[in-house]
């Protein structure tokens, strides 16, 4: 298959690559651009593992090909972090609330509530688990999830810390 | 043990997790992250059907396609390794054969038949469809009660039939009990085929060094040297040709634990081809040819008296094997039958287990591989009081065991100690409310709102020592082994055979070093899963990190700060370290009837070990370091009870649950936050599996569950908030009191939830013995019943 000279913008860095068109868009983050922070699960956009955001909005990275991400922002887990190179008051939250442990869901449950929290600064428990219903977690039971993004919003919210860089 | 009666300053500290830093910015290092120049690719080539002899395989036009770098079949694979003989010494059991690639005939639909090689993943499942395999479909087995016919197609030609394994077992004489009781219960349970789900799924990357002849093998596994032996053997290699190591890990749960086929052929590839090959298993796979389990049949037949108690009990159980035997047949089985009677008092016990092979996918040991066992006992319970018109607490209340009754010495030989059922059951009530709950019940029946309770008390076996394998006729060690280093700038590092895979092993092992050595954890590498730097343990499985893994490091901390103590006596002028301890790695005297801090660290006591050896004691070795193992008692227990409050919607069949709460006695927490994120992981684990989770194969051995939109998986919206009470109590026998868990709530929630849903059913005199309790499931029952 004839392969396509594409340059994608990443983490606001652009990443010039040979691909072809079939490419899936987390194969060519992962592959290409070398961020493997995107993790692939399914690769049928169910389980929610490759979440990234495409012009700040929460995408598959594994229903999209990478030439459809062409002109476009794209943001991965890697870019996550508060101003000075910390947590996010979300991963911080993560953190303390115990909300991940084999950590593979996790980017993108990140990349999925980084971008909610700014559209919803006050979401109530039964918001986040319908929200957190499009990605799966085998290892956590998501209580903690719930509590961290509860958490992360109040911090939000009272200013106490700021949300991710993205 | 006696100091171990005394305050830990680290153990049970709710410490944050190490790990999570990398996890949390996108730097964790899991298989598919590891990039290695010039790696080749593998797409295997897989059975359409469930049974089929293989008439041929045409790899000419795959072969020919630009990229493809190979195409090999069982022939070629077959020549290159050696067939895996699962023939352990247990009655009853028939040994079973195979090799590495099919080359006769398929066993079920995904049965890999070729390997496609390619420079890239996407080439080479190109190249896979171009592979022509002429089956001749024979008649498939998809059940089975089918399979135990005598008339069936037969799933393993060199069995005599598909019975391949037969256990039976008798304590007391049900028979005469049987006679005597007032009552005979018979209640069915009828557990349905999972699969692990790791959200990673499986996956490899093979490393060949042909200057040097040796193969380096990445690859997700929760036991790295009991799979480095294997794979060492059936490459025809030695051990010490052989390093496995285990990047982070995207979960297990039993799936990463055997060496799979695909994991062989692609390190014999590496070696054929002399260049690095790599494997990644895609979701279609991992649900359809990776390992499944939980397909069960139970019966119990319960003799009782007029007021519930319980006076025999015997269990017929049967398990669906699937096609291959990764894994001793009776292995999963076995420990369900043994442990059943758990927490109650019962000593006329007989148990008949018989285990199948069938056209489906083998399989392997599934987080609490013993889950349906609390199901099968507490649903014993409930048919009896449902039987003589009781209450289920009252008739639990009768027969469950409590301090009096301890250590106890169940019917199978296994003793049971240093648990509280009686105790954790009651503050569950309590805290739960019970009376109430009732009083609530009855009042909502009036309005046609349908609450029931299910109460699940569990005995969970965590760490298998060697008497358990022994006595069980199970080859195999329980032992773990570890070491402790201290390094001479005084950095601590530390390791053991366990491996994580997302448990939190380098925070909590890290306390238990820490609180062995006298030093911050934070000062403390933990350091798993590569073979030429962890010592031989037998790996993660059950719930033995805790035990087995933290333990061990445990002791071995314990010999290191006792020889940094007496190097610190040396240095010090005296003549015994018995007044002396480590603290936050400085040294402590006791003078006055209090410590105080001395001038030494251990990082002076490591440059003293190491770089000026002079001043150690007569006959000191140089260094810091040890090397220690540990095998624990036959068995720990851990106990719990879980008590689940559903409310069902009959017009819909849907299960809401609004309350859902846990007493847990795991002994000695490493770290309670730890203990509690796998209390919630394993519960909702269980609740999954009892309501969504469903491997389907029709009749002709299709899988009809090849995507996560076909096998359901409970997400954040349906799933329950979980209240945790502790009453532990430590273990006497083991390090530190450890017990461990991880299990148990899975045991729990698959009671639970199904002992509520059949109370809150009850007005419509309906039981349901079988799962996944889908609203389909419950609505064909409540049908003609409203």
């Amino acid at each position: 298959m004839e392969k396509a000279a594409i340059t994608l913008n990443i983490n606001g860095q652009d990443f010039d690559m040979l691909v072809e068109p079939r490419k899936l868009l987390s194969d060519a983050i992962r592959e290409d651009a070398r961020l493997t922070g995107t993790h692939v699960g399914c690769e049928h956009g169910v389980c929610g593992a490759c979440t990234v955001q495409i012009d700040g909005r929460p995408q598959r990275s594994c229903l999209t090909f990478a030439v459809q991400a062409v002109g476009k922002s794209i943001t991965t887990i890697e870019a996550i972090a508060d101003g000075d190179g910390g947590y996010s008051a979300l991963q911080q939250a993560l953190h303390e609330e115990h909300g991940l442990q084999c950590g593979f869901c996790t980017p993108g449950i990140i990349m999925t509530f980084e971008a909610y929290l700014k559209e919803n600064p006050d979401p109530t428990n039964e918001e986040i688990r319908d929200v957190l219903s499009g990605n799966l977690c085998r290892c956590t039971g998501y209580q903690g999830i719930v509590k961290a993004v509860k958490v992360a919003a109040e911090r939000m919210r009272s200013g106490e810390h700021q949300g991710g860089r993205s | 043990m006696n100091e171990d009666a005394a305050p830990f300053n680290v153990i049970g500290k709710p410490l944050p997790r190490k790990e999570d830093r990398r996890f949390l910015t996108g730097r964790g290092r899991y298989l598919d992250d590891i990039d290695l120049p010039g790696t080749i690719h593998v797409c295997f080539v897989r059975s359409p059907y469930a049974h089929a002899r293989i008439l041929s395989i045409d790899i000419s036009e795959a072969e020919q396609m630009p990229g493809v770098v190979a195409v090999v079949t069982g022939e070629q694979v077959n020549q290159w390794t050696a067939p895996l003989r699962m023939a352990p010494p247990i009655d009853g059991l028939q040994p079973m054969e195979m090799t590495t690639l099919p080359v006769d005939k398929v066993r079920f639909q995904g049965d890999p038949v070729a390997c496609v090689v390619a420079t890239d993943r996407y080439l080479a499942e190109d190249a896979a469809e171009l592979v022509l395999v002429d089956y001749e479909p024979l008649d498939v087995v998809a059940d089975m009660f089918e399979a135990m016919k005598e008339a069936a197609p037969k799933v393993d030609d060199a069995l005599s039939t598909n019975l391949v394994s037969h256990q039976t077992f008798a304590h007391g004489d049900t028979a005469a009990r049987m006679r005597q009781a007032h009552r005979v219960v018979e209640a069915e349970f009828r557990s349905h085929r999972q699969t692990h789900l790791p959200m990673e799924t499986r996956g490899i990357l093979a490393d060949w060094d042909e200057g040097r002849g040796h193969l380096t093998l990445h690859v997700g596994n929760q036991a790295p040297h009991p799979y480095r032996s294997v794979m060492a053997g059936r490459m025809k290699m030695k051990e010490s040709e052989v390093t496995v190591i285990v990047p982070d890990v995207g979960g297990g749960f039993g799936q990463k634990i055997a060496v799979y086929r695909e994991e062989l052929t692609v390190a014999a590839l590496a070696r054929h081809l002399k260049r690095p090959v790599r494997w990644r298993e895609d979701r279609l796979e991992n649900l359809s040819a990776a390992s499944h389990a939980r397909e069960n049949v139970a019966r119990t037949r319960a003799a009782v008296d007029a007021n519930g108690c319980l006076l025999a009990l015997e269990l017929e159980l049967y398990e669906d094997f699937g096609a291959y035997s990764f894994y001793p047949a009776n292995y999963l089985a076995r420990v369900i039958a043994m442990i059943l009677t758990g927490p109650y008092r019962v000593q006329d016990y007989a148990y008949d287990v018989k285990i199948a092979l069938t056209n489906k996918c083998g399989n392997g040991p599934m987080r609490a591989p013993m889950a349906i066992t609390s199901w099968i006992m507490e649903g014993t319970m409930d048919a009896i009081a449902r039987d003589l018109g009781l209450d289920p607490v009252d008739v639990r209340r009768r027969n469950i065991l409590s301090e009096n009754d301890l250590p106890y010495t169940m019917a199978t030989g296994e003793t049971l100690e240093d648990i509280n059922p009686a105790e954790v059951m009651e503050k569950g009530l309590a805290a739960f409310d019970y009376e109430a709950f009732r009083r609530r019940q009855a009042e909502d029946r009036n309005s046609g709102v349908y609450r029931g309770v299910g109460i699940c008390n569990v005995v969970e076996s965590t760490t298998y020592g060697s008497k358990f394998y022994k006595a069980a006729g199970i080859p195999g060690s329980g032992h773990e082994c570890a070491w402790v280093k201290v390094e001479p700038s005084g950095a601590v590092r530390a390791s053991a055979g366990v491996m994580a895979t997302g448990q939190g092993y380098e925070t909590a092992f890290s306390q238990a070093v820490g609180e062995g050595l006298g030093i911050d954890p934070a000062n403390v590498a933990i350091e798993l899963g590569n073979t030429d730097v962890a010592p031989y343990g037998m790996g993660s499985r059950g719930a033995r990190g805790g035990t087995a893994g933290g333990g061990t490091l445990y002791l071995a901390a314990q010999a290191v700060r006792d020889k940094a103590l007496a190097i610190a006596a040396n240095l010090m002028g005296l003549n015994s370290a018995e007044r002396l301890r480590l603290t936050d790695g400085v040294v402590q005297q006791f003078a006055n009837d209090a410590w105080s801090d001395t001038e030494l660290t251990l990082a002076d006591i490591a440059r003293v070990a190491y770089l000026d050896p002079t001043k150690l004691p007569d006959g000191m070795d140089p260094g810091l370091e040890t090397l220690k193992a540990y095998d624990p008692p036959a068995m720990t227990y851990s106990n719990l009870v879980h008590i689940c409050e559903v409310q069902v919607d009959v017009q819909t069949g849907e299960i809401a649950i609004p309350r859902y709460l846990i007493v847990e006695n795991c002994g000695t927490m490493l770290n309670p936050t730890i203990v509690k994120g796998q209390q919630l992981g394993a519960t909702i684990m269980g609740l999954s599996g009892t309501l969504f989770e469903h491997i389907v194969y029709d009749e002709n051995g299709q899988n009809l569950t090849g995507t996560l939109a076909d096998y359901l998986v409970m997400s954040a919206d349906k799933a329950p908030e979980i209240e945790i009470l502790d009453l532990s109590t430590p273990n006497q026998r083991t390090p530190a009191g450890l017990k461990g868990m991880a299990e148990g709530g899975v045991m729990g929630a698959i009671g639970a939830v199904t002992g509520a849903v059949n109370d809150a059913l009850a007005p419509f005199d309906v039981v349901f013995d079988r799962h996944p309790l889908s609203p389909n499931a419950i609505r064909a029952k409540l049908r003609s019943k409203i």
